[in-house]
């Protein structure tokens, strides 16, 4: 009889402690984001096979070790949920910008500018019933200052929802900054352990977390170096190297296009971005410059057809030839300022000297070009932030999807861990017990042996 | 371990149910926003074509409208002419009538005289009658710059200028005549007949009679014409109502809620969501750790 049993056991204790221990941890961290179940990889140690002199192997093997403490996490399905939340974070980005975009225009309703435009051609008609009458001229001047007011209202607040995104941009490029050199520092950090040996697996999870978050804001791809260490690379360009972070800049272009890009501080090349990123983007140089261009031409068609009609007009005072609408110094439509305060210029007469012919006023009154242009554009909104809504609601569904498959691998499931702890805390008994009865077996051999007679 | 099916754990149940109670809220929202606005489309996004059908049908009330306010004006100015022509008939009738009794060579010099001032005063009458005005617009002066269209002696200082009024989508309708047409040389012929009651009774019964008949059918015709413009631009305000009536209950059906289906939905929303809450209160609920002494 060896010691050899003393020793099993208490290999069996030691690993089912360790394993009680990590157990513990899992369940401390259910809830904690980024997380990833942990397991105590266990080995069966092998007893000795070669024979000695004056010893033969038993065969029996020498106890437990354990040997790791894993994670249990699938790379695949995390580059996976990287981009998939890159994807969901782009399109509910573009989704709120539309949405915004909707409610400045206002439709349909009875305050929106198609209203207005309405109201404004009722004007016209106003004016051709009564040309001498000033109140009638008043009315119509106030009518095309509403106009000329909501149209410059819908695109203040277009531009204004560009500056928004723009200051989102620049606060979420701080941010993935700040994130970058946090990657870098725990990649330095984790190489460091694994050097030396250890798990760090509490440090991957934050990485892997801090990691996630920068694929959310900018998109990328997320690529293990093979020493532990992860890269993060943007369009080909690495964001984070090994132990080293790039910075990224926001830089508007020169006007009037204003054009807004995020490049690398390092040399001011373009950064392949997406995410949120990639979607603030899209808002400042493609959907807020798309939709003040549509009500631009909106803008034009009311000018081009009101002037066309009323150059030919005659005013009260027998003048003609004159502009109804001007482009004011900033490019908004606004009121020839000479009818704008003198309503008896509108040209309503086609003649100098009858005055009460309205047929000019009329004319123009009849024009609908610039409503019909303007219900497109508000289609075209509806139609593009529906679409932008159904892509989120899709892209959700696959997000929550992928979220599962992920949380199915590295989740904590308390039912599992509980019957775990079982296993772990009856083995941890039967080690003990087991000790007992080597213990009992030596006292009975050590105390109670060879005493016959005594 | 090996790992055959998927693992669900309670992080996956807490997100699954987390997802579908948000959508369920999401739903229940948007239908008290439609109770409550009474609006089945608040942005275009709600429905892209329900919104252009609605501002299209929003600027055809618009429009109707304002047709038929342009029709209104124009049965006020064609049924003051109306009136002012069927006026100027009855006088010049009586007009007639006086140059016949003036032309009697029974009738002695003081009746000639008052015949002479009776036929002043009705050529009084008949200039203000060519005069008449509509919002202080003189309605027989064409589109003249002028505030008479007859001057005191008759001559008429209008043009022939038409005025037109909108009353339906491309539809415009004159609604004035101009004095030129309705009373021509009317009171040159009545300056005659004034002045012939004293120097040239034949006359009265020969030329003037010619004339002045002549003149009558004049009015008449301009009568007729007016007549005819009234009814058009009445049958025209009439359509441009029903184009509102008709506009403005489809533009309920585009845009407004079915009050007892969402009520309905609304109902079916709530029931759902509470079976979801019920639910999700089961399924999250036990863990082994409720079984484990």
């Amino acid at each position: 009889m060896s010691f050899d049993g003393l020793r099993i056991a208490l290999s069996s204790l030691q690993a089912q402690r360790r394993a009680l221990e990590v157990t513990g941890q899992n369940v401390a961290n259910a809830a904690t984001e980024g997380y990833s179940r942990q397991r105590v990889g266990m080995a069966a140690n092998a007893g000795t096979v070669m024979a000695a002199i004056h010893a033969r192997p038993t065969g029996v093997g020498q106890g437990v070790t354990s040997t790791t403490i894993q994670r249990s996490r699938d790379q695949f399905l995390e580059l996976r949920a990287n981009q998939e939340h890159a994807a969901i974070a782009s399109l509910a980005q573009l989704d709120g910008t539309l949405g915004r975009i909707e409610l400045a225009f206002g439709e349909p309703g009875d305050e929106g500018l198609g209203a207005q435009l309405a109201d404004f051609n009722a004007g016209w008609d106003d004016v051709g019933n009564r040309p001498t009458d000033t109140a009638a001229r008043r009315q119509l001047v106030e009518r095309a200052q509403t106009l000329v007011d909501g149209i410059r209202q819908i695109d203040t607040t277009l531009s204004s929802i560009r500056a928004n995104g723009i200051e989102e941009l620049q606060a979420l490029v701080v941010d993935v900054n700040a994130t970058a050199v946090r990657v870098a520092e725990l990649n330095q950090q984790i190489k460091v352990a694994i050097t030396s040996g250890l798990s760090p697996n509490d440090l991957l999870d934050q990485r892997d977390l801090a990691a996630a978050s920068l694929a959310t804001a900018v998109g990328g791809a997320v690529r293990p170096d093979g020493n532990g260490m992860l890269d993060v690379f943007l369009g080909g360009t690495a964001l984070v190297r090994g132990s080293t972070a790039d910075t990224l800049e926001v830089v508007e272009g020169p006007p009037p296009a204003n054009v807004l890009s995020l490049v690398w501080a390092k040399d001011d090349q373009p950064a392949g971005v997406t995410g949120r990123a990639g979607a603030l983007l899209t808002t400042a140089n493609d959907i807020v410059p798309r939709y003040r261009a549509e009500l631009a031409s909106v803008a034009t068609r009311v000018h081009d057809d009101v002037n066309a009609g009323h150059v030919a007009g005659f005013a009260l005072d027998g003048t003609t030839g004159r502009d109804f609408f001007v482009w004011d110094t900033s490019g908004y439509l606004a009121l020839n300022p000479a009818v704008a305060g003198n309503a008896n210029l509108i040209g309503a007469s086609s003649t100098a000297t009858d005055t009460r012919d309205g047929s000019v006023a009329r004319g123009i009154a009849a024009l609908t070009g610039a409503e019909s242009t303007y219900r497109e554009v508000v289609v075209r909104l509806g139609v593009e932030t529906q679409t932008a809504a159904r892509r989120v609601e899709i892209q959700d569904a696959i997000t929550s999807e992928v979220d599962n498959a992920r949380d199915s691998s590295s989740g904590v499931d308390i039912d599992e861990e509980m019957t775990d702890l079982l296993l772990y805390q009856h083995a941890y008994d039967a080690a003990a017990r087991m000790l007992t009865a080597v213990d009992e077996s030596l006292d009975v051999l050590i105390n109670r042996t060879g005493v016959v007679g005594r | 371990m090996s790992m055959v099916a998927q693992r669900v754990t309670q992080r996956t149940l807490n997100a699954r149910v987390e997802r579908n109670l948000q959508r369920n809220v999401t739903h229940l929202s948007k239908l008290q926003e439609q109770l409550s606005s009474g609006r089945l489309i608040s942005r275009p996004s709600d429905s892209p074509t329900g919104t252009v059908s609605a501002m299209r049908l929003r600027s055809e009330i618009r429009r109707s409208e304002q047709h038929h306010r342009n029709a209104d004006d124009g049965i006020g100015w064609l049924g003051t002419a109306d009136s002012a022509l069927t006026g100027a008939l009855d006088a010049v009738r009586r007009v007639r009538e006086l140059a016949l009794r003036g032309a009697n060579a029974s009738a002695s010099a003081p009746d000639r005289a008052a015949l002479a001032a009776e036929a002043g005063q009705l050529r009084e009458h008949l200039l203000s009658l060519a005069n008449t005005t509509y919002l202080n617009q003189p309605i027989f002066a064409g589109t003249a710059n002028v505030n008479q269209a007859f001057a005191a002696d008759g001559t008429y200082q209008g043009n022939a200028g038409a005025i037109g009024r909108t009353v339906g989508p491309g539809v415009t309708v004159q609604v004035n005549v101009t004095g030129a047409d309705a009373f021509g040389s009317l009171f040159t012929v009545l300056a005659n007949i004034e002045n012939h009651f004293s120097v040239n009774t034949t006359a009265l019964n020969t030329t003037d009679l010619t004339q002045l008949d002549q003149a009558f059918l004049a009015i008449q015709d301009s009568l007729a014409v007016v007549g005819a413009r009234y009814h058009q631009v009445e049958a025209m305000a009439d359509r441009s109502e029903v184009t509102r009536l008709d506009a403005s209950n489809r533009l309920a059906e585009v845009e407004s809620i079915d009050l007892p289906k969402t009520i309905m939905d609304l109902q079916l929303q709530e029931v759902a969501y509470q079976a979801a809450l019920g639910a999700s209160a089961r399924v999250l609920q036990p863990s082994l750790l409720d079984f484990l002494k």
